[in-house]
């Protein structure tokens, strides 16, 4: 099954807004996603499931797509990551 | 005999009227049953049901909290919202419900799993988010209890007294019932206080024994400039509040009457008082704070939190709209100013080292010129669009502009898709936020190809000073009052003067009074500044003659040695104009 390790760069981590952004472009693949940090592998498309990972900007995560699509799923994600999930502006 | 009690201020304004207390609405496991009454398929639709119910509940409320309190508050309903549609947190419910769970108990238990996880976590942030989660969890439960969620609200207003207010809590009570709110927790940035500013009416928080001494219809004072509450107060101190209370109400009343007053010294010298717009949501707010126009439209919400950039269609209902919001007054819009430090999906950039020193503003603009024709060219559709009615007049600045050669260019695209567009410049102020050193230093030249100048002062004293205004340690260096800093803006005034251009600024600094004034000194044009700050800047402005804020100023460059001091001389000078 397609899977690959990113590093996260965004400030926010798998936080907050990212948090949200990362499990919703999850929950829009047909394919199953999870996610795997410290030994502890979670449903990417569920947004509690994300945070109780508790990823920091810096920290090494890893994406695993399986079913319908998994690689193009694990190349998009794999990109929103790499262009630090949309983190906001300041007001 | 009246309970003197002392929490911190969160809000300012006084309130005098009787308690409201909003328990802890947590239901208490008990009363729920313990076995599910139906069949599996139907316990789960009702659990469906409720979390979908739940969900659509939160996006509204989401919805009208942005209008009365902007969108970082409404970001805590939208998260409470998926966490209603969680898919996991529905998978363990029905795991629960399969082992013959009620669906009320099915999804306190699923709630608590991830509380648990959430709770444990060293990270402050997280462990916040278990407090979330239970707000949420009580509405799904009250939803399938059938119980109504909106909570419960006072008869009359009311000072709302809580241990601790829930967001949902907090944004369920009519606001027209709200003369107050206290609690036992909470700090000036949670979520009640800042309702309580949006609102108007006084906070106070960290109040301990305030429910040991209160009961519902208990009159109690709030002052929400010194933190005291009064529960029961005696006479003298009913007097003593309402004194505060009119002289609140007056302040209010005066400065509610400058709404539609133009911005303007003592002696006449015009000023104008713009609103700096964040977001399409803050367009009622800028014009009720009597804003004159908008000096910076940040058109970044447009182009934030989405996977594909905005389409022009899209963009020019939006530019339209908010250039019809502003009849007769001029509206500055910011073409995209964002960089590798908000990096959006649809923009492959390379990560910076230094976000603030890479690509970004006009610098993104003239490598994307897809991305900046497109919103070129919406901008003048909308500009096509209101011709003819009484709509703001179009202005567009480009941000971070460090040299001539950028804004010749930025300018000669605008120019070309103009043409293409049919439409005629004539009448469109184009210009640049002087924001970069560089461009300070060259500002008589740029100041030749624009039409205006807006000092951008957060991100000038950033450079100037080589101190990231985010870092505590250093954020004190970049001062706007700075003697050297005051003389570098009175150069580019003069500079923009010289060449037939308006010179503003917009930033926080300029919502500052004293600031305000100094600038007026200098020279200034016009101020955008975040809305709230609008009727205060407009009250102190009308009180003082252009002349004594030039005095002032001039003092201050001459005899201050650093900021500090020169704010001392320029309200030394100012004192009661200031103090109003």
């Amino acid at each position: 099954m397609p899977e690959a390790t990113v590093v996260l760069r965004n400030p926010t981590g798998l936080h907050a807004r990212p948090a949200k952004i990362f499990a919703r472009a999850a929950a829009s693949f047909a394919a199953d996603v999870e996610l795997v940090k410290g030994g502890k592998e979670v449903n990417a498309k569920s947004v509690l499931s994300v945070l109780t990972l508790d990823c920091h900007q810096g920290d090494e995560i890893r994406i695993r797509t399986t079913g319908d699509g998994a690689d193009e799923a694990l190349a998009r994600l794999v990109e929103l990551v790499e262009t630090g999930i949309g983190e906001p502006e300041e007001s | 005999m009246s309970t003197r009690l002392t929490g911190r201020a969160a809000a300012p304004g006084a309130a005098l009227a009787p308690a409201f207390i909003v328990a802890s609405r947590s239901p208490v496991e008990d009363e729920l049953p313990r076995e599910r009454s139906g069949p599996v398929e139907e316990e789960t639709a009702r659990l469906r049901a409720a979390l979908g119910r739940a969900e659509a509940q939160l996006r509204e409320l989401a919805g009208t909290v942005e209008e009365f309190a902007g969108p970082a508050e409404a970001e805590i309903f939208e998260a409470h919202g998926e966490f209603a549609a969680d898919p996991e947190l529905f998978r363990l419910a029905e795991e629960a419900i399969h082992a013959d769970a009620s669906a009320e108990r099915a999804v306190v238990g699923a709630f608590g799993s991830f509380r648990e996880l959430l709770a444990a976590s060293e990270s402050e942030y997280l462990a916040a988010r278990a407090a979330d989660l239970d707000d949420v969890r009580d509405r799904v439960v009250s939803i399938l209890l059938g119980r109504t969620t909106v909570g419960e609200r006072p008869d009359v207003r009311s000072v709302i007294a809580a241990h601790e207010l829930t967001p949902s809590q907090t944004a369920s009570i009519p606001p027209t019932l709200i003369a107050g709110i206290v609690t036992e927790t909470g700090s000036p940035t949670s979520h009640a206080a800042i309702l309580a500013r949006a609102l108007g009416v006084p906070a106070v928080v960290s109040c301990s024994g305030l429910l040991e001494a209160i009961g519902t219809g208990t009159d109690v004072a709030v002052d929400g400039r010194t933190g005291g509450v009064v529960v029961a107060p005696e006479r003298s101190e009913r007097q003593a509040i309402r004194g505060r209370m009119e002289s609140e109400e007056r302040r209010r009343l005066e400065l509610a009457a400058l709404r539609d007053e133009p911005g303007h010294t003592a002696d006449g010298h015009r000023i104008e008082l713009a609103a700096n717009i964040g977001s399409i949501q803050h367009v009622p707010a800028a014009l009720e704070a009597g804003g004159e126009g908008s000096g910076l439209v940040r058109t970044e919400f447009m182009f934030m939190d989405r996977t594909t950039a905005p389409t022009v269609d899209e963009q020019v209902k939006v530019y339209a709209e908010v250039l019809r919001s502003f009849p007769g007054d001029r509206v500055v819009f910011r073409t995209l100013d964002i960089g590798a430090d908000k990096p959006l999906p649809f923009v492959d950039r390379e990560p910076e080292e230094n976000p603030a020193l890479g690509i970004r503003g006009i610098r993104l603009s003239l490598v994307r010129p897809d991305l900046f024709r497109g919103q070129l060219r919406a901008l003048l559709r909308a500009l096509r669009e209101v011709a003819g009615t009484d709509a703001g007049r179009l202005a567009i600045m480009f941000p971070l502009v460090s040299t001539v050669a950028e804004l010749v260019r930025a300018r000669e695209i605008l120019g070309e898709v103009a043409e293409e567009e049919g439409v005629d410049l004539t009448g469109v102020e184009v210009g640049v936020m002087v924001e970069v050193p560089s461009a300070a230093l060259a500002v008589r030249r740029v100041a030749a190809h624009a039409d205006f100048l807006s000092i951008g002062t957060n991100d000038l004293l950033q450079y100037l000073f080589a101190a990231d205004r985010l870092v505590g340690a250093v954020a004190d260096l970049a001062e706007i009052l700075d003697p050297d800093v005051l003389t570098l803006i009175e150069r580019i005034i003069d500079a923009g003067h010289a060449n037939g251009a308006w010179v503003g600024v917009c930033g926080e600094a300029a919502g500052d009074p004293t600031v305000a004034a100094a600038l007026v000194g200098l020279g200034i044009d016009e101020l955008s500044m975040t809305r709230v700050a609008i009727p205060e800047v407009k009250d102190v402005l009308r009180r003082l003659t252009r002349q004594e804020c030039t005095d002032a100023v001039r003092e201050a460059i001459e005899r201050a040695t650093d900021a500090g001091e020169a704010r001392r001389v320029i309200e030394g000078r100012l004192g009661t104009a200031l103090q109003a």
